[in-house]
């Protein structure tokens, strides 16, 4: 059994954007919901300044607390390890949004229903790659199974010691490389 | 936007039938697309490969088409340009095909900001009227078709203006490459080079950013470069999105790329890490110009660049060592940190750079691309208009512009003199994005015809006595596009959804039908499908293959590195001195020009570029797309923070800018990504159509404070000659 993950590796992210709007294209979301969120981090003095770009999305947490609050179990785990949500399930009380560490659940206005990245479940399962990997410009997202040490992920993950992006708050599927 | 509820009405009954199965226990992937494909099947998907429109690159890309809507695209995975990616501008844009603000009829002007609509015969007979009137009174030089060239335009527009006996075909390139062009044109013999990226060592950048100005495969490039160890230099005012990807931020003074070039020019030779060999074999005049560049010294760039002299020494010294897996990029828009007054200049330095290092055809260099060979109409049948016998307008003027863009702001300067009286604009918003929208604005209505055909009310249509509407680029096909580079290839836009409003047409269409009614129909007398199948004839490829296919590529005809060609100069070589510059009364051997103007110490230099999410302004009113702006604030202008607190000035206040030309209210971005001497407006906002609900009223258009003014050499506009005054203003 595949256990999903990514890599997302800052230090080649141009944010183009490109992942959000392909990703909101895949999931026919409205104009102002989007699954990913972009952080900017600059450091230093002009002239010598780094800027980092950082895109954050579900993270698809190992004991996710957004399942564990979700009184209805509209989000779940799959065998997987991807964190979906049943939208028949989902009664839009909003527990998940508050729990999550990342804020990287979104509402749908339309429907009440909570949202977020779902690694794209239906092309992963057809053997594609989630839209906003195989839409990223410069190669920065890889994405596969993280229990097979010879995928590509699995391989990056090592040789760029990659890490989740907040340890402290447990673990993740999004390995990030800073 | 695609319509929610309908379409995702599949993933929500997959997600009934998936929650009895959670219920149960947990589900697998399996038994959940399974279900996902049981309540899906009545979704009828079809994958119609076809090339962009959201830019000038048109990667190719694959049309999803769900129950007969545009869904999703995603890139073309044989296409040269995108390599399977599109960016973001590709994925939003495509939904311009059901925006609400789509012109879905003709439009003729009836009072000063008032339209009404009419038939396609009555503007075919009120345009062909006007325009033969003004042909028989003031010659066919008096008529000018201006566009940006995509496929089908590039082959109807000029041949439709020649058949009116015109010769003044101008294309968008006035505000983009036109320095770089003729800047090139003039030392290599090609307007452009293309860079081998992924097998360079030493990169420079100046002022290109392939982060914010996007090509899918150009950034695959760079980064595949990086994870090699590549050296990537980023020379730009502002410390643009392709920071992440570079070894080191050059933070020049806007305007003096053209120092900072030479005086590594003069390094290379000083070091005699010139390639010697090459010089002798391919180029001419080297001596002379060895000996003008003596004074280039770093030192003396380092006073107008700010560029520490250890720094452009080291980098040029690394640079030469490299040859010839080294170059400097051959940039894109504007030339060079984009277009001052000295651009054309920087970007004949910067093709002479390339030369001293060899790098000409050579692995990791600059490739001079070949094209696929492509058939023509039979001529007997389909007869060529003939040649124009009077030159281009501005032709007189810039005669070291590259001929086939020509200089379009000349329609308006000659409108205002009163010689030109009728401009057709395709796909064109020239009176927003060309030059001073005040002066273009007083051009167009000094114009006896003015025809505007788009998609959208663009700013140029407003002023437009007739606006003809086009079906958008995902409802047409059109005439093959040839892809030169180092593979050659062809690519087809071909239709994905059936037209949704019934009164809009293909350009193709348009022109054909205005030809006949205009008297010159026997130009015209072949269809798109009769006009691709002729190109395709000395190919192997059949139609109905290219269709299926979308992109084709030719690898046996790939170039081979190493062999550098005979160039299209006078003298088929690169020319360090250049007799073309001497007799349009330039100097033969490059040298530094000052910028026209420079900001005092309490004034800035205005200076923009692309963001990767927009395109000119023809993006500006897709939903999708300035959603982003407004999520994370994109409108805003830069400035430096010790700049700043000097006047008072914090992140996100709102402040007033203030040029020569106009005063606009903005709120700022502190950012030390910024040269203390420039203010950073990205370029795609200001738009004051009212007909386009998204885009109206958010940002200003920088062009509000360009002086309309032409560069001496190339007749490009002189973007960045802007000084502005900032004062922090009450929000
Ligand atoms: S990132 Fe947030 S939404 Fe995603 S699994 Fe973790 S807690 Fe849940
Ligand atoms: S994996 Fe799919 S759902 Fe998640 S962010 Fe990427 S495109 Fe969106
Ligand atoms: S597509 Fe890739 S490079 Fe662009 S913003 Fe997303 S992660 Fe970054």
């Amino acid at each position: 059994m595949a256990r999903y993950g990514m890599v997302i590796d800052t230090r080649k992210c141009v944010g183009c954007y490109a992942c959000r709007v392909s990703c909101q294209m895949q999931n026919e979301l409205p104009v102002e919901e989007s699954y990913i969120k972009f952080y900017e981090k600059e450091t230093g003095v002009f002239p010598n300044v780094k800027n980092e770009i950082i895109p954050v999305q579900c993270q698809h947490c190992e004991d996710a607390p957004c399942v564990s609050v979700c009184p209805t179990k509209a989000t779940y785990t799959t065998k997987e390890g991807i964190v979906l949500v049943d939208a028949d399930k989902c009664i839009g009380c909003k527990y998940c949004m508050v729990a999550c560490h990342y804020g990287a659940r979104t509402q749908d206005h339309n429907t009440g229903v909570v949202e977020k990245c779902r690694f794209c479940a239906e092309l992963v399962a057809e053997g594609k790659q989630p839209a906003c990997v195989s839409t990223c410009i410069s190669n920065a997202r890889i994405f596969g199974d993280l229990d097979d040490p010879n995928s590509e992920v699995s391989k990056a993950i090592v040789k760029m010691n990659a890490q989740p992006l907040r340890p402290d708050l447990g673990k993740a599927k999004i390995y990030y490389v800073r | 936007m695609v319509d929610t509820k309908l379409s995702r009405r599949g993933f929500i009954k997959a997600s009934a039938a998936t929650a009895a199965l959670a219920s149960a226990g947990t589900v697998g992937f399996n038994e959940w697309f399974k279900e996902y494909v049981k309540a899906g099947s009545n979704a009828e998907i079809k994958e119609i490969p076809s090339t962009c429109n959201a830019c000038s690159s048109k990667c190719g890309m694959i049309g999803h088409v769900k129950n007969g809507r545009l869904w999703k695209l995603t890139g073309h995975p044989d296409h040269p340009y995108s390599k399977g990616k599109l960016c973001a501008r590709g994925h939003g844009y495509a939904t311009v095909v059901y925006s609400k603000d789509r012109l879905t009829q003709p439009l003729k002007r009836v009072g000063e900001k008032k339209f009404e609509p009419i038939t396609w015969e009555q503007a075919y007979e009120e345009i062909s009227g006007k325009l033969n009137e003004i042909i028989k009174e003031h010659g066919p030089q008096a008529v000018a078709l201006t566009e940006d060239p995509r496929a089908s335009g590039k082959f109807y527009s000029p041949r439709f203006i020649n058949a009116l006996g015109s010769s003044n075909y101008f294309t968008h390139h006035v505000v983009c490459s036109n320095s770089r062009d003729a800047g090139f044109m003039h030392t290599v013999g090609v307007s452009s080079t293309s860079a081998d990226i992924s097998n360079a060592k030493y990169i420079m950048f100046i002022g290109r950013s392939y982060g914010d100005g996007i090509r899918p495969s150009s950034v695959q490039s760079l980064a595949a470069a990086k994870d090699n160890g590549a050296k990537i230099i980023i020379v730009d005012p502002r410390l643009n999105n392709t920071g992440n990807l570079a070894t080191e931020w050059l933070a020049i003074r806007p305007g003096t790329d053209l120092a900072l070039v030479l005086a590594m020019s003069q390094v290379l030779i000083k070091e005699n890490l010139h390639d010697t060999e090459f010089i002798k074999n391919y180029t001419v005049g080297f001596d002379e110009y060895a000996k003008e560049l003596k004074k280039y010294t770093p030192e003396w760039a380092e006073k107008i660049t700010g560029i520490p002299a250890d720094s452009i020494t080291r980098i040029a010294i690394d640079m030469g060592k490299a040859k010839p897996k080294a170059l400097i990029e051959q940039s894109w828009r504007g030339a060079f940190g984009c277009n001052y007054e000295n651009s054309t200049e920087t970007g004949r330095a910067v093709a002479m750079f390339n030369a001293l290092l060899g790098n000409y055809q050579q692995k990791g260099g600059s490739i001079f691309g070949t094209k696929p060979h492509l058939g023509n109409l039979d001529e007997g049948k389909h007869a060529n208009p003939k040649d124009p016998d009077a030159p281009k307008a501005g032709k007189k003027e810039f005669p070291l512009a590259y001929h086939s863009h020509g200089v379009a702001t000349m329609v308006a300067k000659e409108a205002l003199e009163g010689k030109m009286k009728a401009a057709i604009y395709y796909h064109s918003n020239a009176a927003l994005g060309y030059g001073n929208p005040k002066v273009m604005k007083e051009a167009l209505s000094k114009m006896d015809l003015v025809v505007a055909i788009d998609v959208q009310m663009s700013e140029t249509a407003r002023l437009a006595h007739y606006v003809l509407p086009e079906v958008t680029y995902i409802e047409r096909d059109e005439v093959i596009e040839g892809l030169s580079g180092k593979i050659p290839g062809i690519a087809l836009r071909q239709q994905m959804v059936d037209k949704v409003h019934p009164e809009t047409k293909p350009i193709h269409e348009i022109y054909t039908e205005l030809a006949k009614v205009c008297g010159v129909g026997q130009y015209f007398n072949f269809s798109l499908d009769e006009l691709n199948e002729a190109m395709l004839a000395p190919t192997s490829i059949t139609y109905k293959q290219l269709r299926e296919k979308g992109t084709i590529m030719f690898p046996n005809d790939e170039i081979k590195l190493g062999e550098v060609p005979k160039l299209k100069t006078p003298t088929g070589k690169v020319e360090f001195c250049s007799e073309t510059y001497k007799e349009a009364g330039f100097n033969p051997i490059v040298e530094w020009i000052e910028p026209k103007v420079s900001p005092a110490d309490d004034s800035f230099r205005l200076i923009t570029g692309k963001q990767a999410i927009h395109s000119h302004t023809q993006t500006a009113n897709i939903p999708i797309l300035m959603q982003i702006t407004k999520d994370y604030d994109l409108e805003r202008i830069w400035i430096n923070p010790a700049r700043a607190k000097a006047l008072g000035i914090k992140d996100g206040d709102l402040v007033e800018l203030k040029s020569s030309e106009a005063t606009s209210k903005i709120r700022v971005k502190v950012t030390e990504r910024i040269h203390p001497e420039a203010i950073f407006v990205p370029s795609h906002y200001g738009i004051t159509s009212k007909d386009l609900k998204t885009g109206y009223g958010v940002g200003f258009g920088y062009m509000e404070h360009v002086p309309f003014d032409f560069e001496k050499w190339s007749g490009a506009g002189n973007i960045h000659e802007v000084i502005v005054k900032v004062r922090k203003v009450k929000g």
